[in-house]
């Protein structure tokens, strides 16, 4: 490495700073600190003249290590980086601070403890500058197709996304035919339109025009050249790391050979098994080889095995005029390799027999929601005919119950969000079609937050449907009549009602689809949230990434959703996706943890730790098990370092050696009256709150001291009974809320250390009330102000902390 | 319909009272579907009682109306509501903690106080009738005595519950 030669660069920000701050005084102390070969001063060092003079500096071979005070460090830091580098020095050589926010403007009634606090600050900056550690850029190599698990609305609107934009695409899905929930709702909100149209792919050439959307049978999607689509198959593993994924696919036969049927229908006219047809509510029956509907993808038919006698009738297999049939076809492994997953797996409806009182499971006239879909839809079991299933009749009162084991705290408790407007749709298509139906919606609240979704409301009671505010407590049958009597509280008239029916339509919670808990063992359990759906990254910036690079999430997967919004999120996906794999590689610092294997072995903590998944163990020669970390899923936030019983775990960029020097340069110079202070901040939220404070001028004393770490995670109990022995009289752990770390769960990791260290510190004869944990935000910058200072006068009141040997 | 005057809730501190007590933590749960007062068999068969607007009126600070009337009284602690909450409010107990807190500012409908009365003085809420007293030596059974009244009395001094009942029977 050679000399460590640091440079030193002080901006006092338009001399805004130096009527604060002794530049001059700054400037003679920064001269005397060992390694320092270069001291300057400017308006600003984060552009134009300034940073060609850094840049210029570094070039010239001046100096290897720049420690830059400039304020808005967040932002200069990234234009000093960037110049530094292009200079020829690794960027992880530049150390930026912030004498602005975190010192002048907080301390300006006290410039002359400001200026020694100034000192402090920059000492340990240049000390830490001098540890600094030069640090690669890797590269890791992406494939360039992705897997879309789910072949409902959400996975096909993604694939086409993502095929158009030239990735090749595997879409699979466990049924014999795409999709899903769309393909059985008949039509959508707020559009009244098919559930079943998507947008054009591009490959559509003929017909495509900057608009258009097509029913999926005619939009060319099976067509497209780089798609290939898989259905009655099954996730089966997967394996590898981002970018690169093996995944095994197991496709279950259908017992016909796609590509030899013609649809011709023969085959169903001659089978003699007939079993309830479960896509249309089982109002209908279906032979065992059947097509759903006439317009579905793939265009072919498929053997029910739980039904078919197979070898014992085969009076298809002799019907079949193109010889299609294969009574003998076997499930096959397919192996993919992928460079992104997109989950997209969707969501159904609850299983309403759970409430015993509403009688779904043994009264025939009371269905779902979906199963009213299905006799709404022309192409349905009773085309189009609302009828009572019992006896076939026309049900002429219909009774719907809104929130079936959603709101509910015995089942889920949230709300699913999109029921009411489905059976506001229901009602008034109903309504339209034969308008002497007499119907009623007893509801707890009425729900209809979109665009357009009020005027569902409002067109309902234009058409004369009912409301009742009331949850029903029961639905009952008159044995004579078989009618249905719902006992419902007409909380508005404060009357009980009993109100009779020839249908009960229930709006279920809806809940992850079938299967969701059995995929996610493939490796993404952690991904799943207490409801059981799959969890966002973050809900307001990241909605479809998960905290797993290369696995994206979309649709009903995450939470139940309309269709505008499955859109929306298919398209998300498909973009975050398609950034992930544009580049054909992932470039990425080595900012990573690194892993000492002389102390570490035979413990398992770092792996189950690790938010990312990035830790696994492997066996040494002496048949030791020792921590392996992964650059490439490594996000250096250094919870694992914060968790090592063996400090065998450092971080690159953040070593112990360097924030111990930084921890007792800080705490050398105190300049004021008061007891000094160390506040250990987070990167992120905690960081922040200190620029804030400083940014809005608010004061607190300048006895307190800021050292950022990337995580408040990566803090062991005794760094903090260190602070203590470098001279801290009290310690401050500032990081994000508690449900808000910036890396999944440091914090709360952060949080239990101070716990311990407070017993410790009681232990040994110290007032555990000298250290703190806060949890702040950016925009809580009165907070740490007010903290600081209560922080001080706490101290102040506790008197000096004598320890026995300390330096 | 009563009126009360636009922004004037008696006690708006009520429901964190109820809250406090054993049996009224999950008051604030309730978001007034109903469910409880469709199932409820008295509400039924009377508008005395209906256990969502009880809860209503607690969760408003109609500390009052709600203490001093008979509603809280006549629920039959059938559970049904309970079972059936998709709030999972403890209805039924509820209304115990509410009688509860009626009871100690001195409101108890009389029957209840001269249920009181009879267990302080016999041991039993209903009093043996002179049909039964008749009919038990034909049977060949021993005459009902007293029982475990001392017991009892001390049970019931300790929660301080003879005390309330006698302030209530000197009102």
């Amino acid at each position: 490495m050679g000399e460590v030669k640091v440079g030193v660069f002080l901006s006092d920000c338009g001399k805004q700073l130096s009527e604060i701050l002794d530049f001059n005084a700054l400037t003679n102390y920064v001269k005397k600190v060992s390694g320092v070969v270069l001291v300057a001063r400017s308006s600003e060092f984060w552009r134009g003249k300034g940073l060609q003079f850094i840049v210029d500096a570094v070039k010239g071979g001046k100096t290897n290590r720049v420690v830059v005070a400039e304020s808005l460090p967040k932002l200069s830091e990234v234009n000093i980086v960037q110049a530094v580098e292009e200079a020829g020095l690794n960027p992880y050589l530049v150390e930026v601070i912030d004498l602005k926010d975190h010192c002048a403007w907080p301390h300006r009634e006290t410039p002359k403890e400001a200026t020694e606090k100034a000192k402090a600050m920059l000492l340990a900056a240049i000390e830490r500058a001098k540890l600094l550690e030069p640090i690669e850029k890797l590269e890791f190599p992406v494939l360039k197709s992705a897997l879309i698990i789910g072949g409902g609305i959400a996975g096909m609107q993604a694939a086409v996304d993502l095929a158009d934009l030239g990735f090749e695409v595997n879409l699979v899905e466990k049924a014999p035919f795409l999709g899903g929930l769309a393909a059985r709702a008949g039509r959508f909100f707020p559009t009244d339109d098919c559930a079943i149209c998507i947008q054009s792919p591009a490959s559509d050439v003929k017909t495509i025009t900057h608009t258009s959307r097509k029913c999926v049978y005619r939009s060319g999607f099976s067509e497209i050249p780089n798609l290939n689509i898989l259905t009655n198959s099954k996730i089966v593993g997967v394996e590898g790391v981002p970018g690169n994924y093996k995944v095994t696919i197991e496709k279950k036969p259908t017992y016909v050979d796609e590509l030899k049927c013609v649809a011709c229908d023969l085959c169903t006219t001659i089978c003699p098994v007939e079993v309830p047809d479960e896509y249309n509510a089982k109002l209908k029956t279906r032979k065992a080889i059947y097509m759903r509907v006439p317009n579905v993808h793939p265009p072919v038919y498929v053997i029910d095995e739980s039904a078919c006698k197979f070898h014992d009738c085969a009076k298809c297999v002799t019907i079949c005029p193109t010889k299609a049939i294969r009574l003998d076809q076997k499930s096959k492994q397919i192996t993919l390799n992928v460079g992104s997953i997109i989950v997209a797996t969707g969501f159904q409806e609850w299983d309403s027999s759970i409430i015993k009182e509403y009688h779904y499971d043994d009264y025939p006239d009371v269905i779902t929601n979906l199963e009213l879909a299905r006799m709404i839809d022309g192409f349905g079991p009773t085309g189009g005919v609302i009828v009572r299933p019992s006896d076939r009749k026309p049900a002429k009162k219909i009774v719907f119950i809104q929130c079936v084991g959603s709101r509910d705290r015995r089942w889920n408790p949230y709300c699913s969000s999109i029921c009411c407007m489905i059976s506001l749709k229901h009602a008034s298509l109903i309504k339209s079609a034969y308008p002497d139906t007499d119907i009623t919606i007893c509801y707890i609240d009425i729900r209809t937050t979109g665009r357009q979704h009020e005027d569902y409301y409002e067109r309902a009671r234009e058409m004369g449907v009912k409301f009742v505010k009331g949850r029903p407590s029961e639905v009952s049958r008159d044995p004579e009549t078989n009618k249905l009597i719902v006992d419902v509280e007409d909380e508005l008239l404060k009357r009980i009602l009993e109100l009779d029916a020839d249908l009960v339509v229930l709006a279920p919670a809806m809940v992850p689809s079938e299967g969701t808990k059995e995929l996610a063992q493939i490796g993404l359990e952690p991904l799943l949230d207490e409801d059981g759906f799959f969890k966002e990254y973050n809900a307001k910036l990241r909605p479809t990434e998960t905290r797993l690079r290369g696995i994206y999430i979309c649709g009903g997967a995450t939470f139940p959703k309309d269709a505008p919004t499955t859109s929306l999120h298919a398209h998300s996906a498909a973009i975050k996706a398609a950034k992930f794999m544009t580049t054909g590689k992932i470039v990425k610092d080595q900012r990573t943890a690194v892993i000492n294997d002389e102390y570490c072995g035979d413990c398992e903590f770092c792996p189950v730790t690790c938010p990312y998944g990035a830790i696994s163990l492997v066996s040494t020669d002496e048949e030791h098990i020792v921590a392996e970390v992964s650059d490439l899923m490594c996000e250096g936030c250094g919870i694992c370092v914060g968790t090592c019983p063996l400090n065998a775990i450092e971080l690159r960029h953040s070593r112990p050696n360097q924030m111990l020097v930084q921890m007792k340069a800080l705490m050398s110079i105190n300049g004021t009256s008061k007891p000094l202070v160390l506040a250990i901040c987070c990167s992120e939220c905690g960081h922040t709150a200190v620029d804030s404070s400083g940014m809005a001028m608010m004061q607190y004393p300048a006895n307190v001291r800021v050292m950022k770490v990337p995580c408040t995670g990566i803090l062991q109990v005794h760094q903090f009974l260190e602070a203590f022995r470098v001279g801290a009289q009290g310690v401050m752990v500032v990081g994000c809320k508690s449900d808000g770390c910036h890396y999944e769960v440091g914090i709360q990791k952060a949080e239990k250390k101070v716990e311990l260290a407070r017993v410790l510190l009681k232990e040994y004869g110290i007032e555990p009330e000298r250290l703190e944990m806060y949890n702040m935000v950016f925009i809580e910058g009165d907070k740490f102000a007010e903290a600081a200072q209560t922080m001080t006068e706490r101290l102040e009141k506790l008197g000096s902390l004598q320890l026995m040997g300390a330096s | 319909m009563k009126h009360r005057k636009k922004g004037k809730t008696a006690s708006p501190e009520f429901y964190s009272v109820v809250k406090s007590r054993l049996g009224g933590e999950t008051i604030t749960l309730c978001y007034q579907c109903g469910t409880c007062a469709a199932s409820c068999p008295v509400a039924k068969i009377t508008e005395r009682f209906n256990p969502r607007e009880v809860i209503r009126l607690s969760l408003l600070g109609e500390r009052d109306e709600v203490l001093t009337g008979d509603a809280i009284w006549l629920c039959c602690s059938c559970y049904n509501c309970q079972e059936r909450c998709p709030q999972k409010v403890e209805i039924a107990d509820l209304m115990y903690a509410l009688r509860n807190i009626a009871f100690k500012e001195g409101y108890i409908p009389n029957i209840y106080s001269e249920f009181a009365s009879a267990i302080l003085d016999n041991g039993r809420i209903v009093g043996v009738s002179k049909f039964v007293e008749k009919k038990r030596p034909d049977l060949g059974l021993p005459p009902l005595q007293p029982t475990g009244v001392d017991a009892l009395r001390k049970i019931l001094s300790a929660t301080g519950f003879d005390k309330l009942q006698q302030k209530k029977e000197g009102a």
